[in-house]
């Protein structure tokens, strides 16, 4: 119990601390806000979005009825399409992040701690990984296992915890040469409780920034999937709306609201992650506050999707 | 660097292509339960073993007759012959010959976009290194958190409305008869660069910010190194200083990481081509995958890891020629 009480705590410290950082004030203000939005979607919405067959008012403008005017397509309210937009946006990012992470570390600080067979497999395996393109392997596999969030946040999943395993364990190799890794051996810790107690969170810092920064990265790419129309065909979300609005001509009728109003919700949720990120490592990494590792991250992020977010971790170390 | 090493290096990436082309091979073999069930359903008015037969002669026009295993080693035997298979589209078009075809349109959008990136990135970032803390400078910052967090797509469809629909600058879509009448001529190539404008535009914009950033604090971190103080205490002009000391050597990571995104020039944009049409990889990607097409996946999936492959290896090669330290240990 006491375990989990003290964890809550350090969460809250650490959240207290980001507060206290402009930038992640920022950040967390967006991240909350955009948080609740998702969770009391059905409570704030005037319509049901996914009402399509009840009103043929299709391509309305804005008016006091609909905040937003409807959609092109099938008539839906886009107010209430981007509030449930919300939902896809943070599930999938969070969900993904959250899942890499796990993944990269556990499997990183196997591979640098362990050693061994352990780290040659492991390494093989990243060095095939990264060389496949990630974007046309997630449509190939979506085209195979049909086309759900599910399969997109397992592909994503599985051949994106590579970058952080590589970062992970190369950091991993350094700590494990110090004295008080060394001394745990010699008072005779098994090597679980080692990489659990110690070396866990020696890297932890290095998780945690990849995390909010993965997090961002993914709501881009699931934002770039769903406009390709490769998410679930009947969800709500942020890219679906864009590619219904161009794919319906709403520009070509000059209803700029159709395509502001989704690109807004992207950008947002993309943005308070990266404030949220960049707030964490000024927090844990101090020097490296000015044009640090989490800019240069960033700034392969922006066109080409995840492989590349990863790939440049390698950098960082 | 020892002969050793380099062919060590050229025999790993070479069995590292190969896993990728098995996994390429076995992963739309997973999910599909018979390819020719899905082609040909069955009809009612048909005997069992003329559906049979049917099914089989569609195997062999496919190429899907005989194990996995046989089709397995048949593919490998192809590719090593330079042949990627053939596409199941109408008139059975080899993969290479539509790659080909796509390959030069989806370099005239990515390569140019990227050396405008580099252009303008090294002007703005440098200019913005020697106003350092001036109003440019926290531009460029400001500029650099968003548009980092906006996607390229949505930076597309934005052109397209403003200055393709409301201001009709630009063609919103590409024209259609824009590849086939296409021939070298002065005017051709005219009617390319403008119906590229907006595609490269919207790549466009966040290269050149994110690579501003980071000429900026490369420039900025090469100053302050002991070279530029000696070339300023020779009394060179802070101009000189600039062009001739700081500025070569800020720019060598950027090289380096424009080395590095060599690969990521031949897939193309997925999304980008998608919205304005263009005829290049990325549409035929998505076409490929629209009909189901998997022997054309395979082959573009497969090209593009080959590219990233060779870009890797000669990458690695250059740095053991240029830093003798580097072995197969460390750096693969």
């Amino acid at each position: 119990m006491s375990l989990i009480k003290g964890m809550f705590i350090g969460i809250w410290n650490f959240l207290k601390k980001i507060w206290d950082d402009k930038q992640g004030r920022t950040g967390l203000i967006i991240a909350a806000f955009l948080a609740l939005v998702a969770i009391f979607a059905p409570l704030l919405t005037p319509y049901d979005p996914y009402d399509v067959a009840m009103r043929d008012d299709k391509g309305l403008s804005p008016s006091l009825e609909h905040i937003l005017g409807t959609s092109i397509t099938t008539g839906q309210d886009i107010f209430s399409m981007l509030i449930y937009g919300t939902r896809v946006s943070l599930s999938v990012g969070l969900i993904t992040g959250l899942a890499i992470a796990f993944l990269g570390t556990a499997l990183g600080v196997a591979a640098g701690y362990i050693g061994g067979i352990v780290d040659m497999v492991l390494m093989r395996i990243v060095d095939v990984m990264i060389v496949i393109p990630t974007l046309p392997l997630t449509i190939l596999i979506t085209n195979i296992f049909g086309k759900s969030y599910v399969v997109i946040v397992l592909v994503f999943v599985l051949f994106g915890w590579t970058g952080l395993a590589r970062t992970v364990r190369s950091q991993v190799l350094q700590i494990k040469n110090t004295d008080y890794v060394k001394a745990a051996e010699l008072s005779g810790g098994s090597k679980g409780y080692i990489m659990l107690h110690h070396i866990m969170p020696a890297v932890s810092h290095l998780v945690v920034i990849s995390t909010a920064l993965t997090c961002a990265g993914i709501m881009i790419a699931e934002a770039g999937l769903s406009f390709l129309g490769l998410g679930n065909p009947t969800a709500i979300s942020w890219g679906k709306m864009l590619a219904d609005a161009q794919s319906g001509g709403s520009m070509l009728f000059g209803q700029w609201w159709t395509i502001i109003a989704p690109g807004i919700g992207i950008f947002l949720s993309v943005f308070s992650f990266m404030r949220i990120g960049l707030a964490i490592e000024g927090i844990l990494n101090p020097r490296m506050k000015k044009s640090g590792d989490a800019r240069k991250l960033w700034k392969h992020m922006n066109h080409r999707y995840l492989d590349e977010v990863l790939r440049s971790m390698e950098d960082t170390v | 660097m020892s002969k050793i090493y380099v062919i060590k290096r050229i025999l790993y990436t070479v069995l590292v292509f190969f896993i990728v082309v098995t996994l390429c091979f076995f992963i739309p073999r997973m999910g599909v339960d018979d390819p020719c069930a899905r082609y040909y359903p069955a009809q009612g008015n048909m005997s069992d073993e003329s559906y049979e037969t049917i099914k089989e002669l569609t195997r062999q026009q496919y190429g899907l007759d005989g194990s996995t295993w046989s089709q397995y080693t048949r593919y490998i035997n192809n590719l090593i012959h330079g042949d990627l298979g053939t596409s199941y589209r109408a008139g059975s078009p080899k993969v290479m010959d539509l790659i080909a075809d796509r390959l030069p349109w989806t370099l005239v959008l990515s390569v140019s976009s990227m050396v405008l990136c580099f252009f303008f990135g090294v002007i703005i970032g440098t200019h913005c290194a020697v106003k350092r803390g001036g109003w440019q400078d926290r531009a460029l910052m400001n500029a650099s958190t968003i548009t980092t967090a906006v996607p390229s797509f949505f930076i597309a469809l934005l052109l397209t409305f403003f200055l393709g629909f409301q201001w009709e600058i630009f063609p919103a879509y590409t024209d259609q008869n824009l590849v086939s009448s296409f021939d070298w001529s002065l005017e051709s190539m005219g009617a390319v660069a403008y119906n590229a404008a907006l595609p490269v535009l919207s790549t466009m914009l966040g290269g050149i910010i994110s690579n501003a950033q980071s000429v900026r604090n490369s420039v900025i971190s090469a100053a302050r190194e002991n070279f530029a103080v000696t070339a300023k205490a020779k009394g060179i002009t802070n101009r000189g200083v600039l062009y001739k000391h700081v500025l070569r050597n800020a720019l060598l990571p950027i090289v380096t990481g424009l080395g590095m995104s060599l690969s990521g020039l031949i897939g193309g944009s997925v999304v980008i081509e998608q919205i304005f049409n263009w005829h290049g990889m990325g549409t035929l990607y998505l076409e490929a995958n629209n009909t189901n097409d998997y022997p054309l996946m395979m082959g573009i999936m497969i090209l593009i890891s080959a590219f990233a492959l060779a870009a890797n290896l000669i990458t690695d090669l250059c740095y053991g020629l240029l830093d003798p330290r580097v072995t197969l240990g460390e750096k693969v």
